[in-house]
């Protein structure tokens, strides 16, 4: 088992396709059919797409806040892709690869960081909570969705992101011993891309690896290579199919990086050297991807070029739909209070109403 | 620890007060019992006793200002440093019945079965007709409490039949124009105040005032007044009295008015005629008739009239009454009385013949059943046997409530008290 | 008809309801096996298994966050938080998401659960045991806070906090959990969350109150009705949503209102049933609104608690002051 293998306390980490391309864990590899390894790094381009297209929204005064995604496409795409269509999923905010990935509509995505709660509402078959701000409390979440299954006989798992930060929260701390407790079915991703905004790793914690602390509630944890599709997906496959067997939780830390800033709002060349993120830049997991497939005769410049181009267009006409009609509805921030609203909120509903009917803003 | 004192409850009524004076000031020692300040109410000037020693550490109201009951004026720090009883005495959880489950702290636990739930099955309040409440804003409400007013029998004019301030102004002016209209005929112009009549003061009424005038009207407007006069000889009672007089003064240092044979003759009166010594229950429609005699004086004094209260009369000898009275008077003329020494008379004498007046309509002391009304004592010819002659006659003035006595009763009851006027000895004897 | 008190009720209401809807789950810090320190939950692991009925490591903010992810998938959990002053860890879950999840997520999904603890003084416990929070929780939109003062509101109340669609903090007066009894019926019944209750009828005064005031409240009353006095009294029963619409009916019909909590005066409850009034009766006040209520104080350890709770003369004392005000 990749678990056991990968044991975080003999310094290990699980690569499989190393920065420049090549596979160096042969055996390792997962299967994975041809055309799904495309659609695969069409995803992962995609969310690029997306995720650069929003920045640009955001500094043209048309989006607000976001929280840029580059270079978290490997570990969010290669785990969501390990999970089935049942499985649970509970977000912090920056997982744009595994939403799209899970078939999150573009609009949908859009329509939450353009500020509009509609952007929480995932169709019925998709699995995945809203964004979850305050940092870790998502992690109960996914236990709670796990006991759930458990108790109710149902073959799902779940699964929860969150960073490196997020380490340090009471409720990872309950979280993991809660899950650990009982054994639920569940999946701790944690995406260390090493900067909680300003503050680096190692005031965030003194242990070597975020991947260890899982042993200290009565789990296993592995670190992996975040920016390697294919060892994010290995490793979460395994962790899935062990809690699928009842053998509980597993804490999986994707070793990755941030490479734009925490938000739109912050400035990290304040904090960290253009020389790290360089560095980090050359093990960019999209470029690793495509070398990988271009050496396999999957992938070309000319059907990235055509793919981009569509993808731009495409993201540029669902964002224009939602600057004409993604406005909120005014009823909608009274209808969802209660299953029903209260005598005071009916009330309330009908003074706010009318005063901005009176000024014609409805 | 830290005691505190609030306004109290001093006597009927009593709600507020006005802050006169502080006997002391803060950092002084007061033992129980010393005095803290002096309080204007509805009545009287109150002295305001501490209920503990120790040091004062803080006065929470100002002179001048208006007091509440239950509010804390003072505080005084206790030097015992002891908790007080009441503090000291804590919750006491009953034995427990059944297992007192709860890994902190003590559970009350009983058997004690409460009323089934009612849900479903009372009448629901809502079903019923709300009365029709007064509407009006606490401004308006405060208004009319100020000009003695009922609020709920003024007529709202404003929305939904409000009553607006203008409302309550009108009524006011209504109210106080009545008597002036009889006197002054109907004067163009609105309100109290005639138009182009010159410059007029306005005077704030003291509370003494107010209280008088809500009593005078209460009693006007709720006991039907009749008022029967005669006149009763006196003139032995007058040569008894000269005689007397300054052998007291001199023996005793009291000086002997005609106001306790007075007393003493009315008390025997009543005995005779129980009705006048009585009070009307409205609400049981029933007569009480009380068998013990405290009379009100009216006093005159220079905020307005004052009624202490003698009791027990029939129990008093001539000099004990005249000593009483003597202090009574005085203290009330300094505003020195006791609350309790206002309270409880159940026929009142108001002695008009001090200020030079024969005969009066006195206004009934409320509850009561009747007044008395006692004018100037003057010499007069009268005729005796068929011949006119000189003798002091003594007007006196029954206003009763005729809602329980009858003009018969009131005659009985003048004819019982001429008879004990006229003879002293009678009088002191009996 | 079986006669409870109000943990008995309790434990009966939870039986009578696992036995009917196999997705009610119940936990918390010594729930399962010994059926809470308070024994609300006694022999519902004997008699539901360990699945259903089970203990938790003593992890308040755990418990809430994990009853969120299982009320989604389909569970209903009733949580245990085991004093008043234990939910405190637990806020962020509940701020953060309990009240939020419908909103959030514009209705995909709900969290039908319970959060019970019990929660006011005056047993004599150590520190964070004896506060009463239920304007902190009622503040929050989204969320409904009941708060039952007999055996047969507990019953009624906790069935039909069991069958919301949305979350349901039920505060549980510990003083009077077992400090008397009633008849409580054995047929499934609801109190309808927002109404509530008519204690006393009465024409003087209006007094709202919950909880376990309500015991020391009728006390007072009663002799105040020796005076002649007769205020009524209203059982809010659930704090939010309020039932505004019988504290306005009966301030109407006496045109005076008191309000009496254990809780702290400034920001409270009774702060808003006054709003209330003044905005909805303000014509009909004879008198200004009135509370009695705790001081603006950190509860007292038990040997000044007695300072803290309302004393029954409080009451007593302020009925007299509002209905002879201006009078």
């Amino acid at each position: 088992m990749l678990v056991d293998q990968y044991n975080p306390f003999e310094g290990k980490m699980l690569q499989i396709l190393d920065p420049d391309g090549n596979v160096i864990e042969e055996k390792l590899l997962p299967e994975i059919p041809e055309d799904e390894l495309v659609r695969l790094f069409k995803i992962m381009l995609f969310t690029r797409v997306v995720d650069r297209k929003a920045l640009m929204y955001q500094r043209q005064g048309r989006m607000l806040t976001y929280a840029p995604n580059e270079g978290q496409e490997a570990c969010q795409i290669g785990s969501a892709y390990a999970l089935e269509q049942r499985d649970w999923m509970a977000p912090a905010f920056r997982e744009l690869g595994a939403w799209l990935t899970r078939g999150v509509d573009l609009k949908t995505l859009y329509l939450y960081w353009y500020g509009n709660e509609m952007g929480s509402k995932v169709s019925e078959d998709i699995r995945i909570l809203p964004v979850s701000i305050p940092i870790s409390s998502q992690l109960l979440h996914a236990v709670g969705l796990g006991y759930a299954a458990k108790v109710r006989g149902l073959d799902e798992v779940s699964i929860a992101y969150f960073g490196d930060g997020g380490t340090s929260e009471g409720d990872f701390h309950e979280a993991m011993n809660l899950a650990g407790v009982y054994k639920t079915p569940t999946i701790f991703l944690c995406q260390n891309n090493q900067w909680s905004i300003s503050v680096p790793k190692h005031f965030q914690t003194a242990s070597e690896t975020f991947a260890q602390k899982a042993y200290a509630y009565g789990f296993k944890g592995i670190k992996v290579d975040g920016n390697d599709i294919f060892a994010m997906y290995a490793a979460t496959k395994e962790a899935v199919d062990r809690a699928r067997a009842g053998e509980g939780p597993t804490l999986i830390e994707a070793y990755t990086y941030r490479l734009g800033a925490h938000t739109t709002s912050d400035d990290p060349t304040r904090y960290r050297d253009d020389a790290e993120v360089e560095a980090w830049r050359e093990k960019d997991p999209v470029k690793r991807f495509r070398i990988y497939l271009e050496k396999r005769g999957l992938w070309n410049q000319e059907m990235e070029k055509a793919f981009v181009a569509e993808k731009e267009e495409e993201v540029e006409k669902v964002f224009s739909d939602i600057e004409q009609n993604g406005g909120t509805v005014f009823d909608d921030i009274f209808m969802y209070q209660y299953a029903e609203m209260t005598p005071i909120l009916r009330e309330q509903y009908a003074e706010w109403k009318a005063f901005f009917q009176e000024r014609g803003m409805l | 620890m830290i005691r505190e004192f609030k306004f109290p409850d001093i006597g009927e009524g009593v709600h507020e007060g006005i802050l006169l004076k502080w006997h002391v000031k803060v950092g002084d020692r007061v033992k129980a019992g010393d005095p803290l300040a002096e309080v204007e109410t509805d009545k009287v000037n109150a002295e305001l006793p501490s209920p503990y020693s120790g040091k004062v550490s803080e006065l929470l109201a100002a002179v001048g200002g208006t007091i509440h009951v239950g509010q804390v004026i003072i505080r005084i720090e206790d030097q015992s440093g002891k908790v007080s009883q009441e503090a000291a005495s804590e919750p006491t959880v009953q034995v427990v019945e059944e297992e007192n489950a709860g890994v902190v702290g003590a559970l009350e636990a009983s058997s004690e079965v409460i009323p089934s739930s009612a849900e479903g099955r009372k009448n629901s309040f809502t079903e019923k007709e709300i009365p029709q409440k007064v509407l009006a804003t606490p401004v308006a409400r405060k208004m009319a409490y100020d000009l003695g007013l009922d609020i709920r029998t003024i007529k709202g004019t404003g929305p939904g039949g409000r009553i607006m301030k203008e409302d309550i102004r009108r009524a006011g002016e209504s109210n106080e124009k009545k008597p002036a209209a009889v006197a002054v005929q109907e004067t163009p112009g609105t309100g109290i105040l005639p138009s182009g009549s010159g410059k007029i003061e306005r005077v704030p009424l003291s509370m003494m005032r107010k209280t008088i005038a809500k009593k005078m009207a209460q009693s006007k407007y709720t006991a039907p007044h009749a008022t029967a006069m005669d006149e009763a000889d006196v003139t032995e009672l007058v040569q008894f009295r000269n005689k007397i007089k300054e052998r007291f003064f001199a023996d005793y240092g009291v000086s002997i008015t005609f106001m306790p044979f007075i007393m003493k003759a009315v008390c025997l009166a009543l005995k005779e005629n129980e009705k006048l010594n009585s009070s009307y229950d409205e609400e049981n429609q029933e007569l009480l008739l009380k068998r013990f005699y405290h009379l009100g004086i009216a006093v005159d004094t220079e905020e307005g009239l004052m009624v202490p209260v003698i009791q027990d009369v029939d129990k008093k000898s001539i000099f004990e009454l005249a000593k009483e009275l003597e202090d009574l008077s005085g203290r009330a003329r300094m505003k020195k009385l006791k609350i309790e020494e206002l309270k409880g008379s159940t026929f009142s004498i108001t002695n008009y013949g001090a200020v030079g007046s024969t005969f009066g309509v006195p206004v009934i002391n409320y509850p009561e059943a009747a007044i008395i009304g006692i004018g100037k004592i003057e010499k007069k010819p009268v005729v005796r046997e068929d011949k006119l002659v000189l003798r002091y006659m003594l007007p006196l003035s029954l206003s009763f409530d005729h809602r329980i006595v009858d003009g018969g009763d009131a005659g009985r009851f003048i004819n019982t008290l001429k008879k004990y006027l006229s003879d002293p000895y009678k009088l002191t004897l009996l | 008809m079986p006669v409870f008190n109000n943990i008995q009720a309790l434990n009966y209401a939870l039986m009578q309801e696992m036995e009917k809807d196999p997705s009610i789950v119940v936990f918390g810090e010594d729930v399962g096996y010994e059926g809470g320190v308070f024994r609300a939950t006694v022999d519902l692991q004997a008699k539901f298994g360990v699945e259903r009925c089970f203990d938790t490591p003593i992890s308040e903010s755990g418990i809430v966050g994990m009853a969120v992810g299982m009320a989604i998938n389909g569970l209903k959990p009733v949580v245990e938080l085991q004093f008043c002053g234990f939910t405190y860890p637990a806020f962020n879950q509940i701020i953060s998401h309990v009240s939020r999840m419908r909103n959030r997520s514009r209705g995909r999904y709900t969290l039908p659960m319970v959060i019970r603890f019990p929660f006011g003084g005056g047993i004599r416990a150590l520190e964070h045991h004896s506060e009463s929070p239920e304007a902190l929780f009622a503040h929050i939109p989204g969320l409904k806070v009941v708060a039952p003062s007999t055996p047969y509101d507990t019953k009624g109340l906790l069935l039909a906090a069991l069958r919301d669609p949305d979350p349901v903090i039920f505060m549980e007066p510990k003083r009077i959990y077992r400090a008397f009894k009633q008849e409580v019926p054995e047929d499934d019944y609801v109190i309808e969350i927002g109404k509530a209750n008519i204690v006393k009828e009465g024409e003087d005064l209006t007094i709202v109150t919950w909880g376990a005031m309500v015991r020391d409240t009728l006390k007072a009353v009663e002799k105040a009705n020796e005076k002649g006095i007769h205020p009524e009294v209203i059982d809010l029963r659930t704090i939010a949503p309020m039932d505004r619409e019988t504290i306005i009916k009966s301030v109407k019909k006496t045109g005076r209102i008191l309000i009496v909590q254990e809780a702290v005066k400034s920001f409270s409850v009774a702060s808003e049933i006054i709003a209330l009034v003044n905005e909805k009766a303000f014509l009909h006040l004879e008198a200004p609104p009135a509370r009695v209520t705790a001081p603006d104080i950190i509860v007292p350890l038990p040997r000044g608690e007695q300072f803290y709770m309302p004393h029954p003369d409080m009451i007593y004392e302020k009925i007299n002051e509002v209905v002879n005000f201006l009078t």
